[in-house]
């Protein structure tokens, strides 16, 4: 530990981050308010620009989501208002069999790919965190190396790996007996699966990793010193003490998996299965930027957030505590 | 400490190696497409050579158009360069509040901020672009700079980071001893959160690095696109350019280039400063 | 979490932020601030020029040399996916469009639904009306506004590998019945006359424009949409039974599984545009010397009915600052000779000016086509386009729909009728909400 200080403080100051709510001793205004405004001055930055990017758009995309246009010139042509349509734009969207089709299949696409990614994440940390293993520099830049590719070109990639005729993959496939087809209606779901596994479980190893980094290593020794093998160390200390990072990746891929746009955009005119309204963000977007319907897109785009929000908020529920938070 | 048994060293690299080979074959495919041109990209085996130019066809990418993919490259480094420190330090600034000074309403800012995240960032393009070009500032380098420097998860990573690795015992010795809370952050609180600044600043370079859709509807002027989303425009043209498929290729490939470097690079800073960081703590 | 109370000030700040978007949102309408004017005597301006045609910026620095007060620059857009008119669109929502943009003809209705476009009328374009192709200059006129200048049309034709149709002694096919015909025969060969690509509204809207169908009129306010007449469920029973017999593939076209069956003859034919010289040239060089252009077939020999795929115009934006200048720059582009002969060179479409090229300086890839002068059978193609097509707005919502739709169909088996029958309703439940008059046309 660093330079001595006196004791008395601590629980003091331990009692403080804790929360406002104003139980134990107080500190002397003077130095709370200097708190504040120091608080404030590191935090209003960053939530001014939050504020602008995030906040502000946000505020207009609700507005938007609330109007309709209306047109009066002659066919209809130019002169064009908005005005008030309440929730029209909500209704025509949860009535839109296409667009709730899309959210049973990225529902089903979570269930299936989230957890098979965080479980491959979770291995590869432990493996490249286990003392067996050897040139880590070398696997965690490989692993972490498709996060680098932007989801625009992996899918192009991808593409050019899945269309048979083309793909080196078929043709090992053709060659061993086994005819695949990666884009037909029932296997491109999967297809798709596998390129946002491919591109994000490094990313998610990392955070796995640096979680399981910042545990103190005697940890380790001392359950190595008691007794316990290698897998019992893993099982037992490293991955209950990972939890936190764990809800965070589970959470942001959540997230991720209801957002999902770029790759069956880029795959769909490789894929004849792939329609407009695969996923809700491809719809919300179809309605944005090809129908020129920004108010029913916006409509779509609260609508997928606050089912985000929802099943986030579960996941965080469901796994026993915000993530993070003081332990 | 004994050493693990051989088995188990076997077992790890034997996993590990058929995890790399997973994650690897994509980017092989780049490198060994990178060489080919058009017509061999559609009509030879894929992960072997056929008649390699490599650095023909490479520098045919980097000179199509007036060399605008070289202008596309420096875009991508500014954007995410610049904004990927600014992010750090605006994170960083607004973690280390979070987490060492109380005061009311921290929990709500940390749950708004959190949920920003929950928004598509589909449904906030337009709307930022409106709100950009009422400032007029849209297709401007600052269109793409200014949402760059907002990264809530940074702040998410910061704040924990901050909570677990600066004492409050080193904070309150060092108010005692009468430096200013910006003198504390930039001088203790910075350096000890520094695996945390390094994996922000790596997610949100590569994070703006690969961003391809709010570029794309906030520029118009395609001398200020990103490498990315040039390489996009690119297939679009491709129908009638067929050559552009085999630029598009090489192009992908040398953009993967800098991420591999800097995570060569920044290896060293995790190793340290993670392992000090968690004896601290 | 904590019962901290939530400080008023940090929600009144955020509040703050959300209001103010919200407010923005109300007052997007954007005042007229910069009216039109007029160029002063030696005044330099710039005008700017949203297009994706890869070759444009050649005849533009042409006129740039010719004309140091006009300066033209050309942004190229990306065009991936229609997000060039997305683009425009928003521009145009926004208050800062750009003063010219490239706007292919199914698209121009879409935005005189947001007032986007000039009306050149008044700037005395009518003057310019003989310079072009009469269906096309048409396509841009609504009532008595013209809204655009045509640059390039894509008239329809047949491609086939002539090498393979005379080593299988197959005819090329003068009629859709004889094409049939040609499809069982090639596919005893293993290979398949076509693709039917399920998302390719484009090829098919032409294919039912050359079956006589009308998918948009008006009629004083309303507009009359019938996406599902006679001669496009003609044309989608057509293609359908292609389909159940399996003669032809359903993988999407114009992208790698397609050149990829080019290039190895598994796709022999191509049902096509003028602008496809380049696309076959380009991805399938390997096939030099082997493919030969025929008109498309028809339905009745003899006829001579034609389509169209494609093409676009030059269109002048509402806000544009110097509307006469950005006039005679759209005409300058579409009509000079040398201007025609530079867009030639970067391979966009069937010019629509009648005069001002030859059509053998069409030919850019004779070779490729074994020294066919083949630009002659798009020539005489587009001579006989039917003229009473009109596009509607919300054309891109149409593919889209039908894209869905014959996707949807292919799967499930379900008819390709009852798919047009859904692509009609939702197509007019669209343009209501738009807040258009529409009415059935069946």
């Amino acid at each position: 530990m660093s330079r001595a200080t006196p004791s008395r403080p601590e629980p003091a100051a331990r009692k403080r981050a804790r929360g406002a709510g104003g139980s134990g001793p107080r500190r002397p205004s003077r130095t709370r308010a200097r708190h504040a405004r120091a608080a404030a001055g590191f935090v209003l930055p960053f939530l001014a620009l939050f504020g602008l990017c995030f906040l502000a758009p946000l505020g207009y995309a609700l507005h938007q989501s609330l109007q309709k246009t209306e047109r009066t010139g002659p066919l209809g042509l130019g002169r064009e208002h908005e005005s008030f349509a309440g929730l029209a734009n909500y209704a025509q969207a949860l009535s839109d069999d296409r667009f709730l089709a899309g959210f049973g299949r990225v529902l089903l696409f979570g269930a299936v790919q989230i957890p098979l990614m965080i479980v491959l994440a979770t291995v590869l940390a432990l493996l490249l965190e286990s003392a067996s293993a050897r040139g880590i520099a070398f696997f965690r830049t490989a692993f972490f190396l498709p996060y680098g590719v932007p989801g625009v070109i992996a899918s192009i990639l991808w593409g050019f790996l899945y269309v048979p005729g083309i793909s080196p993959l078929v043709k090992i496939a053709d060659s061993l007996g086994l005819h695949v087809d990666f884009l037909s209606r029932g296997t491109v779901l999967w297809s798709l699966a596998n390129i946002v596994t491919w591109q994000f479980t490094g990313y998610n190893m990392l955070v796995l990793i640096a979680q399981l980094k910042a545990v103190p290593g005697e940890l380790y020794e001392a359950a190595r010193i008691d007794g316990a093998s290698a897998r019992q160390v893993a099982r037992y200390v490293k991955i209950p003490l990972i939890r936190p990072a764990l809800v965070l990746t589970g959470v942001f891929s959540i997230i991720g998996t209801l957002q999902l746009f770029a790759e069956p955009m880029v795959l769909r005119p490789l894929a004849s299965s792939i329609d407009s309204g695969y996923t809700p963000n491809l719809h919300a977007y179809s309605e944005a930027f090809v129908g020129n319907n920004p108010q029913v897109a916006a409509a779509e785009a609260v609508l997928l957030a606050l089912v985000a929000c929802a099943l986030s908020f579960g996941f965080l529920r469901l796994a026993g505590g915000p993530a993070g938070e003081r332990r | 400490m004994t050493p693990p048994p051989l088995r188990h060293r076997i077992l790890t690299a034997s996993l590990l190696t058929v995890a790399a080979l997973y994650f690897l074959m994509p980017v092989y495919w780049l490198a060994v497409s990178a060489t080919k041109n058009s017509a061999d990209l559609f009509g030879t085996f894929g992960f072997w050579f056929a008649d390699p130019h490599p650095v023909d066809h490479l520098t045919e990418v980097l000179a199509y158009d007036h060399g605008i993919y070289v202008r596309w490259f420096a875009n991508s480094l500014l954007y995410a360069g610049a904004g990927a420190v600014c992010a750090t330090l605006l994170s960083a600034a607004a973690g280390y509040a979070l987490a060492k000074f109380p005061f009311p309403g921290r929990e709500a800012v940390f749950t708004v901020v959190l949920a920003g995240v929950l928004v598509p960032g589909t449904a906030l393009a337009l709307p930022l672009y409106f709100l950009f070009s009422a400032m007029g500032l849209s297709d401007t380098y600052w269109a793409v700079l200014i949402p760059s420097t907002v990264s809530p998860f940074g702040v998410y990573l910061c704040r924990i980071y901050a909570a677990a690795a600066v004492p409050d015992s080193l904070l309150e010795a060092a108010r005692i001893d009468g430096a200013g809370e910006a003198r504390i952050f930039g001088g203790l609180g910075l350096r000890l959160m520094t695996p945390a600044l390094v994996t922000v600043f790596l997610f949100q370079f590569v994070h703006i690095w690969n961003n391809y859709f709010l570029p794309l509807v906030m520029l118009s002027d395609s001398g200020l696109y990103p490498v990315q989303l040039g390489l996009t425009s690119w297939t679009g043209y491709a129908d009638r350019q067929p050559v552009l498929y085999q630029y598009t290729v090489g192009g992908a490939f040398l953009s993967v280039v800098p991420l591999m470097v800097l995570m060569a690079v920044l290896q060293r800073y995790w190793r340290t400063g993670l392992t000090e960081g968690s004896v601290k703590a | 979490m904590t019962n901290s109370p939530v400080h008023r000030r940090t929600v009144l700040g955020g509040a703050a932020a959300f209001a103010a978007g919200w407010a923005l949102a109300g007052c997007s309408d954007s005042g007229d601030g910069d009216a039109p004017r007029e160029r002063a005597k030696g005044q330099k301006i710039q005008l700017t020029f949203w297009s994706w045609v890869p070759g444009i910026d050649k005849p533009v620095d042409l006129w740039n040399r010719k004309h140091p007060e006009v300066q033209v620059k050309v942004e190229k857009v990306s065009a991936v996916n229609g997000a060039q008119y997305a683009k425009m669109h928003a521009a145009i929502k926004a208050g800062n469009p750009p003063d010219l943009g490239q706007i292919e003809f199914p698209v121009l209705p879409g935005f005189l639904l947001d007032d986007g476009l000039l009306d050149l009328a008044p700037l005395g374009a009518a003057r310019h009306k003989d310079k072009f192709v009469g269906w096309q200059w048409q396509q841009a006129v609504f009532g008595r506004s013209i809204y655009a200048v045509p640059q390039a049309s894509g008239p329809m034709g047949l491609f086939v590998r002539q090498d393979l149709f005379d080593a299988w002694e197959v005819d090329t096919p003068r009629t859709w019945d004889e094409y049939e015909a040609a499809a069982r025969a090639v596919r005893k060969k293993g290979a398949w006359i076509e693709t039917f690509a399920p998302t390719n509204g484009n090829r098919f809207a032409g294919l039912a424009w050359q079956a006589g169908a009308r998918w948009y009129a008006t009629h004083d306010d309303t507009w009359i949409v019938h996406i599902d007449d006679e001669p496009t469920r003609r044309v989608a029973d057509y293609w359908e039974s292609l389909v159940a017999r399996k003669l032809v593939k359903t993988i999407p076209d114009r992208q790698n599984a397609w050149y990829k069956d080019l290039q190895t003859g598994a796709i022999p034919a191509w049902v096509g545009a003028s602008w496809g010289d380049a696309l076959l040239a380009g991805n399938a060089p390997g096939t030099k010397g082997t493919w030969r252009a025929a008109p498309l077939p028809q339905w009745k020999a003899g006829e001579q009915a034609f389509a169209n795929w494609g093409g676009s115009t030059t269109a002048v934006f509402a806000k544009a600052r110097y509307p006469k200048d950005a006039l005679d720059f759209a005409v300058w582009l579409n009509t000079a000779p040398e201007s025609i002969a530079l867009l030639i060179d970067g391979g966009y479409g069937f010019p629509s000016a009648k005069k001002g090229y030859a059509t053998t300086d069409l030919d850019v890839d004779k070779d490729f086509f074994g020294g066919q002068a083949y630009s002659r059978v798009f020539a005489a193609a587009g001579a006989h386009v039917d003229t009473s097509w009109r596009w509607g707005p919300g054309v891109d919502t149409l593919y889209q729909r039908l894209g869905d739709a014959f996707t949807d169909a292919l799967a499930d088996g379900s008819s390709f009728r009852s798919a047009l029958a859904a692509v009609q309703r939702q197509t007019l439940d669209d343009l209501k909400g738009k807040g258009l008059k529409v009415a059935s046309g069946g």
